[in-house]
């Protein structure tokens, strides 16, 4: 049996399947639908992806050539996973990027223990120290981390700074959703941009999104990229 | 009567038999699949990146983000839940309008995004549409779907799909209430997918 709000649901299907509704709206959405009646939730995806599918028909009339030098851009973020090769690579790039950035060490330190050791040098040094990197934009975004010292130093290689108006933001993903880990604008971001985290906690992962004017307490948009802590 | 759809044309058909084909290459990280994917849909993609976000800039780094998400979630794309062309360009679509509404956030809105208009006879695809008989015919047909719907109903699609507004919003703009709006938006798409013969 339909009910009345049943009636209500299955008409918000087209502005969902259009993204005509505001985050908040789409994911009450998705809690109502989680808890409908089978039948109901199926007509609701059937409106969704018959939606979609017109939708998909539509775009024959808005194609447009990009710039032929957008496909050797694109192209390239597609890079098989060389993680065996990548932590001297990453380690390396890092110290780089982080002499750059004032603290001036050179390579050699990191092989050895140091009574006045930054917090980044005590990452890379810790014996628990792993590299995980994703792509981020058109660039490269790896972060060594140490859950010894609860700390991970960030390192984006060739990221392009946001669009003016936005930062990058970060979050700290745990058991109990996102917490902001600090933001860049469009000038914090350069070819190589180091940033701290002190206080990993139980975090399962860094991600990063685009957020307006100077951040947002929860994400607004979708993730750009996800690196897991673990 | 004019209809048109998977049934019976095989512009958007073979398309997307092409990309269920390549989907599950790309998934396991063959380049070379990734390549081909890009050459099939980049102007489906790039073309609705552009009419919603109306800058080539954003759009082209709009178009980067969408082909890296497809490259890292290819394994993700459920061909019982819809046809790979949907797939694709529903998330083309969601990160367009993510990102005009983080735009849309800051300062510009109005002037950038305020004056979108439907104009089923010549979008911005107009002259870069990708120049084959097959394509200019689907084009056609489908423009001739759009036709068909009343004025009233192309706006509220305008307004909501390319314009990246929330149906609220649309209620707002054009000051006539939720419900109605609510109902012009599924008629418009009952009426479309009649028409294109989605099944």
């Amino acid at each position: 049996m339909t009910e009345p709000t049943d009636f209500e649901l299955l008409e918000l299907a087209t502005p969902y399947a259009l993204h005509a509704m505001s985050e908040a709206e789409q994911t009450e959405l998705d809690r109502r639908v989680a808890g409908a009646p089978a039948p109901v939730a199926a007509a609701f995806a059937e409106e969704v992806r018959t939606v979609r599918e017109a939708m998909a028909l539509v775009s024959a009339t808005t194609a447009a050539e990009p710039p032929a030098h957008l496909r050797a851009a694109t192209l390239a973020l597609a890079k098989p996973d060389r993680r065996s090769r990548w932590r001297t690579a990453a380690l390396a790039s890092a110290a780089a990027a982080i002499v750059v950035g004032g603290a001036a060490f050179g390579v050699g330190v990191l092989m050895r223990p140091h009574p006045t050791q930054t917090v980044a040098e005590q990452i890379m040094t810790a014996p628990d120290v792993r590299t995980v990197s994703r792509p981020l934009a058109n660039g490269t975004a790896t972060v060594m981390f140490s859950r010894d010292r609860n700390a991970g130093v960030l390192v984006m290689n060739n990221v392009p700074p946001p669009a003016p108006g936005t930062v990058y933001q970060m979050w700290l993903i745990g058991s109990t959703g996102p917490t902001s880990a600090g933001t860049m604008g469009t000038a914090a971001v350069t070819p190589s941009t180091t940033h701290m985290f002190n206080d990993l906690g139980s975090s399962k992962a860094l991600a990063f999104t685009v957020e307006p004017g100077n951040g947002s307490p929860q994400p607004t948009s979708a993730i750009l990229a996800e690196l897991p802590l673990s | 009567m004019l209809t048109i759809g998977y049934g019976s044309m095989t512009g958007p058909r073979r398309l997307s038999s092409d990309l269920d084909a390549l989907l599950p290459r790309v998934a396991r990280g063959e380049n070379d699949a990734f390549a081909a994917l890009y050459d099939l849909t980049k102007t489906r993609v790039y073309g609705l990146v552009v009419r919603v976000l109306r800058d080539p800039g954003y759009s082209e780094e709009t178009t980067q983000e969408i082909y890296l998400e497809v490259w890292r979630s290819a394994s993700d794309y459920n061909p019982a839940k819809g046809s790979a062309l949907a797939w694709l360009l529903t998330m083309a679509h969601r990160r367009a309008v993510d990102r005009v509404r983080a735009e849309q956030a800051g300062s510009r809105r109005e002037s950038r995004y305020g004056a979108a208009n439907i104009d089923p006879a010549g979008g911005p695809a107009g002259d870069t549409v990708a120049d084959s008989a097959v394509a200019g015919d689907e084009r056609r047909r489908v423009l001739a779907c759009l036709e068909a719907l009343t004025a009233a109903q192309r706006e509220c699609i305008d307004l909501a799909y390319y314009g990246g507004l929330t149906y609220a919003e649309v209620s707002q703009r054009l000051a006539t209430n939720l419900s109605t709006i609510k109902s012009r938006m599924r008629d418009a798409l009952r009426g479309l997918r009649n028409c294109l013969d989605v099944s």
